[in-house]
């Protein structure tokens, strides 16, 4: 396993090199350090364009890995149980109603995606306090009920109100990391940061709730507060993605399952090669989207759906087969 | 080490456990029998505190079950429920070594003491060879090895055992019985929940039948036709061979 995260660590790191002179318009190396249009777009829109994909990458598939811990089920990602369709929304409100403010350096978008996500996960859990004795089924179930509900209010407001902006918000809701600049960048770095150091602090506690909840109580954790702190810090983070990124999905979902396909099962090494893997298919993704059908520039999103669903379905089949 | 008074547990209006009294010493091995449903296993999740009873009280090692922090009851007493839940790939290593979570707090690296247990563990269980594996890939009865492994580094005086032996077949079942006999050579209190009283009752030092959620017996083991009939509705015979007590069903 330790060879396996040194050569996806050097593989990432060729990739993130190379690809921002792959798009559009293709440079050579000579050309970024002149003082024209061409090391313009690469010091400016393709960096931090590269640079953005790596990071929300990671973040996502870190999300996805902790939010399959916590429920232990694989299916368990933020996509699926409505969280980032909550954040989705509630940044969809924000550009709808042209709400513009910001709090501490904080856009609007961002905050509204939050409460977005934050209202995904209260909801879920207010449904499994509702229904006593509540069984991780009943958690999937109801995650799998408000992603519906809030794509239905993403496509009501997209349908009442004025049409003036529809077509910006349709390709906002694609996903795309191409218009970032440094200062995303920025953020969702100190963010995946953040996510990595309390995912190394809590080791202890994520593999205790992963090892089932008897488990965990009887070796004295107290897991429904520890579940409600980790909610808390799940909708920080994907809120934070979606509302630069848009929603991506599919990440969440394939990147730890693929890393435990590959035989990651030790819980730092997963944590790595999670991490490396989900950043670097973002930024492999974004850079098909760039070159595909160029000079059209696919939305990112629709990428990792188009290619991410049928790659899905091909590692449940390999899986079935194996266990067969 | 144990004593429950007016114990009993409700789920809606529907009693599942009524005024259930008994007291448990240490080193005592308590068999806890009864019928489908009778509420043995919300028995022991009630005395492990994963589940609260909405009446009665227990006091564990003489303290209010509810005047422990979870980190603390964790120090006290463990539970190993009826299957194990591992659906994600964990290592051995790092299952064994939760054992010793309550004694750490958040910023605590595992202490000298805690590595000591681990390998005393690794050697007692004979584990050496599954320690870096996932948990995933072990059979049924190395995992339930591997759990009573954790209860012991747990380091805990109270054991409480939901039928560790489902699915297991007779070699692991003995050789399961050896390391509980082991655990109780030890010093610790175990309470075991289980229909294979076949299996148990030569060893354990007391006997708890439940019937429908009451207490029906509590008390030093001692063989009775006339308990098995009332819980089970079939006969036991006993016999003694070589000195060893068997005691089959005799239908």
């Amino acid at each position: 396993m330790n060879k396996k995260i040194w050569l996806l660590g050097l593989g990432v790191l060729i990739l993130l090199i190379f690809s921002p002179f792959w798009g559009t318009i293709h440079l050579n190396w000579q050309t970024i350090f002149a003082n024209d249009s061409n090391s313009f777009i690469f010091w400016h829109l393709r960096v931090p364009r590269v640079l953005l994909g790596f990071v929300a990458g990671s973040i996502l598939a870190l999300s996805g890995l902790i939010c399959q811990n916590l429920f232990k089920n694989n299916l368990a990602t933020p996509d699926i149980l409505g969280i980032s369709s909550g954040a989705a929304a509630g940044a969809v409100i924000s550009i709808k109603f042209k709400l513009h403010f910001s709090f501490f350096g904080m856009g609007s978008i961002y905050i509204f995606s939050y409460l977005g996500a934050l209202s995904a996960v209260l909801f879920i859990f207010f449904m499994a306090r509702l229904i006593k004795n509540s069984s991780l089924y009943t958690f999937l179930m109801s995650g799998v009920a408000i992603n519906l509900f809030f794509s239905s209010i993403i496509v009501f407001f997209q349908y009442v109100f004025d049409f003036s902006d529809t077509f910006s918000l349709v390709r906002w809701l694609m996903g795309g990391i191409s218009v970032a600049g440094y200062k995303e960048v920025m953020i969702l770095s100190v963010l995946l940061l953040i996510f990595l150091l309390s995912v190394f602090l809590f080791k202890r506690e994520f593999l205790l709730i992963s090892a089932g909840d008897n488990f965990a109580q009887s070796k004295g954790l107290n897991i429904s507060n520890f579940r409600v702190f980790s909610f808390l810090g799940l909708a920080l983070f994907v809120g934070a993605v979606v509302s630069t990124c848009g929603p991506i999905g599919f990440v969440a979902l394939i990147v730890p399952h693929l890393s435990r396909l590959l035989g990651a099962s030790q819980y730092t090494k997963t944590i790595v090669f999670s991490m490396f893997l989900g950043g670097g298919l973002l930024v492999l993704a974004d850079l098909v989207a760039r070159i595909l059908i160029a000079p059209v520039d696919i939305p990112v999103g629709i990428v990792t759906s188009l290619l991410g669903a049928p790659f899905f379905l091909f590692l449940l089949f390999a899986q079935l087969k194996k266990t067969n | 080490m144990i004593k429950t008074s007016n114990l009993s547990y409700f789920i809606g209006k529907k009693p599942i456990l009524q005024d259930i009294n008994f007291s448990v010493q240490k080193n005592d091995f308590v068999l806890i029998f009864g019928q489908n449903g009778a509420g043995k296993s919300t028995l022991l999740k009630v005395l492990a505190g994963i589940v609260c009873a909405q009446k009665g009280f227990i006091s564990i090692a003489g303290k209010n079950i509810h005047d422990y922090s979870k980190k603390e009851l964790a120090t006290m007493l463990t539970y190993l429920p009826q299957s194990d839940e591992f659906v994600l790939p964990i290592m051995v290593k790092d299952v064994l070594l939760s054992g010793r979570y309550p004694y750490r707090s958040l910023f605590q690296n595992f202490s000298h003491r805690d590595h000591a247990l681990f390998h005393e563990a690794v050697e007692y269980f004979s584990l050496g060879d599954l320690v870096n594996r996932n948990i995933l890939t072990l059979s049924g009865g190395e995992r339930q090895k591997v759990m009573l492994a954790t209860a012991f580094i747990q380091d805990v005086p109270i054991i409480l055992f939901d039928e560790p032996m489902n699915f297991l077949d007779p070699g692991s079942i003995f050789q399961m019985i050896k390391m509980l006999q082991g655990l109780q050579r030890m010093g610790k209190t175990i309470l075991l929940v289980s229909h294979l009283i076949e299996y148990f009752f030569p060893y354990a030092s007391k006997l708890l039948a439940l019937k429908n959620g009451k207490k029906y017996y509590f008390g030093e083991k001692k063989f009775s036709p006339e308990l098995f009939k009332a819980i089970y509705q079939v006969d036991y015979k006993r016999f003694i061979v070589e000195n060893r007590e068997i005691i089959f069903v005799n239908e």
